[in-house]
């Protein structure tokens, strides 16, 4: 009964981990379109586009916070795990131990700064305020308050979810990036 | 218990937690909260600065040189870009003793120049180079060690993260840094290319390898087409860089852009690789910047406990001399590359000395380029260095140990050793083009 719940909510979790993880990706993109129009619009017109920089700041924290969740699931945040690694091969118990304890502590982490940007996001919803030069360009501080909050809250339930069902693999390294499918 | 105390205890606890295998902004972050409120013994005040940290440091315009960069290089390596150097360098050195070792170290810095990791460069040649030499009846050992102390140049020339990190770090200019990080990279593949002869000379059997006669020549076309396109975005990348056109922000857009339209020139991007490369990107930089955010709690538990005030009395009260203070933060560097990779220990290195550097009135940008290269060669020394495991799971050849890969790195991390003594005494090789 118990067990059902959890793959269910664990199921849940981790769409919308990777849904937001498709969001922040196509923000990289966005990114890459935006500073090319800027340069080519100075360089050509002498037009740079307005608010290109509010922009860049504001994609950037999008990138981080929606995907942050679908970087702890996929267990990819900067650990070096080599002691782990190690310890696994003679003690598998203590070491699957181990990791949930280092995963609850990940996840009171995340926890405490969802529990102290929600209300900051509160705060700029209420407020309106916006960052960036007044008659220029400016833009709403909320979204920017809300994805903290919801990438760190998202963040802490696939940790607990991982203290619970205890699903971490051992690896050398992590690096599929860096596969060449042509050669 | 004094704030320094404090202060003093939380880093050798981070170091600890690190080392035993808590994720590395966890750790930072964590004990660098828990110190803050033992040091006011105010809850609400730990929270706080958490909150100010976070909410600060994700909002930084230059954050946005990460995802490009990153976008860029992955994008290079899938157009190949790094085979067809290869092919280049190689057919000029093929007649010397050592000379696809010399080839490959070439092509490594030209490919280091497109992308910013070291871990691109490791897994790019372990596939193309070490196959050839060991078929050409190279000592594995060399040849495995001659990609993992090359790859080390992919994140020492231009455009690298770690470069961007430490300019977050130090508050230094992005573009200053890459610009500052171009003569030290070149001189270090010098250097490998001198070591390689002199192995050749001296050690042949280390190297191994026979000479070929029947070169077959490359016509200028072909050496041409695969050339170009990475000179292409060198020049636009460096080159806007160097002449204040572009900032180092839209430099990766524009590199991110050209490397684009090649892959796609050359067929080699579908639209499943595409999106394969965005979605790399956004977790690369997640992890970087979520780091980056952490250490920044870190670097303010710091200030707060005045352990870098206090270290800069020390040190400067005690009149060790220049070069002993650098020895000492080389052997602390050296140290923590054996447990901690490259990022973490700028990141937690940089903030304690940094008040020390600036009372000594060194360069910052030259500290960086020092800082950068000592805690590299980390990569490539046990139990951890990262190069060596990257090629050692790419090998796929189990006559190849991972011991194999350290022994045959180690005479490449010692050469780094003596390139980053040359790079303490001649400032002027960091900051000539700046």
């Amino acid at each position: 009964m118990l067990k059902t719940a959890v793959a269910g909510l664990a199921r849940v979790a981790n769409s919308v981990a990777m849904t937001a993880n498709a969001l922040g990706t196509l923000v990289v993109l966005a990114l890459v379109v935006i500073l090319n129009l800027d340069v080519f619009m100075r360089g050509v017109f002498s037009a740079p586009i307005k608010g290109t920089y509010e922009m860049v700041q504001f994609s950037v924290v999008l990138i981080v916070f929606l995907q942050l969740a679908d970087v702890v699931r996929v267990d990819r945040l900067t650990r070096s795990d080599g002691f782990l690694n190690l310890l696994h091969s003679r003690r598998p118990n203590l070491t699957a131990n181990l990791r949930r304890i280092i995963n609850a502590i990940s996840a009171i982490f995340m926890g405490l700064i969802a529990y102290i940007t929600f209300p900051e996001f509160l705060h700029m919803w209420q407020t309106q305020d916006y960052f960036g030069v007044p008659g220029l360009f400016t833009l709403p501080w909320w979204p920017v308050k809300l994805v903290i909050t919801f990438g760190t809250a998202l963040s802490c339930l696939v940790f607990v979810i991982k203290v619970i069902t205890a699903q971490d693999r051992p690896a050398l390294i992590r690096a599929p990036e860096h596969d060449e499918a042509d050669q | 218990m004094t704030p320094i105390e404090i202060g003093l205890i939380s880093v050798i606890a981070i170091v600890f937690l690190i080392y035993s295998g808590v994720y590395i902004p966890v750790a930072l972050g964590m004990v660098s909260f828990v110190s803050i409120w033992l040091m006011r013994d105010n809850f609400t005040l730990a929270l706080n600065l958490l909150k100010v940290a976070v909410g600060d440091s994700a909002m930084e315009y230059t954050f946005a040189t990460i995802p490009l960069f990153t976008f860029m290089g992955l994008i290079v390596s899938k157009a190949g870009l790094g085979r067809d150097i290869y092919e280049v360098m190689t057919m000029r050195f093929r007649k010397v003793k050592g000379g696809i070792g010399m080839g490959t170290v070439g092509a490594n810095a030209v490919f280091a120049a497109v992308t910013g990791s070291s871990i691109a460069s490791a897994s790019v040649f372990t596939k193309v180079s070490v196959p050839q030499m060991i078929a050409q009846q190279y000592n594995p050992r060399f040849a495995v060690g001659v990609v993992a102390g090359s790859s080390v140049l992919g994140m020492i020339i231009p455009p690298s993260a770690m470069l961007i990190i430490y300019s977050f770090v130090a508050e230094q200019s992005v573009g200053d840094m890459f610009l500052a990080g171009v003569i030290p990279g070149i001189l270090l593949a010098v250097a490998y290319v001198i070591a390689i002869w002199v192995m050749g000379r001296f050690t042949p059997n280390f190297v191994g390898g026979r000479v070929v006669e029947d070169s077959e020549r490359m016509s200028g076309r072909e050496v041409a087409s695969k050339t170009l396109p990475t000179i292409s975005i060198i020049t636009i990348v460096l080159g806007g860089i160097y002449t204040g056109w572009l900032t180092a922000v839209e430099a990766g857009a524009a590199g991110a852009l050209v490397a684009l339209i090649i892959a796609i020139l050359r067929k080699s991007m579908t639209l499943k690789s595409f999106w394969d490369a965005l979605l790399e990107t956004g977790h690369i930089t997640a992890a970087i910047l979520f780091l980056i955010t952490a250490a920044s709690i870190y670097s303010r538990m710091l200030g707060l406990a005045g352990l870098p005030n206090q270290l800069e009395d020390l040190l400067v009260g005690s009149q060790a001399s220049f070069w002993g203070i650098m020895l000492l933060y080389v052997l602390l560097m050296l140290f923590l590359g054996t447990l901690l990779d490259t990022a973490s220990i700028i990141l937690i290195v940089v903030p304690l000395f940094l008040p020390l550097a600036e009372a000594l009135d060194m360069s910052l940008i030259w500290f960086g380029i020092i800082t950068v290269v000592g805690a590299e060669i980390g990569l490539l020394t046990p139990p951890l260095g990262i190069s060596c495991f990257v090629i050692k799971s790419t090998i796929d050849d189990d006559r190849i140990s991972l011991k194999d890969v350290f022994m045959g790195a180690l005479p490449f991390a010692f050469v780094m050793l003596i390139v980053l003594f040359i790079l303490i005494e001649f400032p002027i090789l960091s900051l000539a083009l700046i």
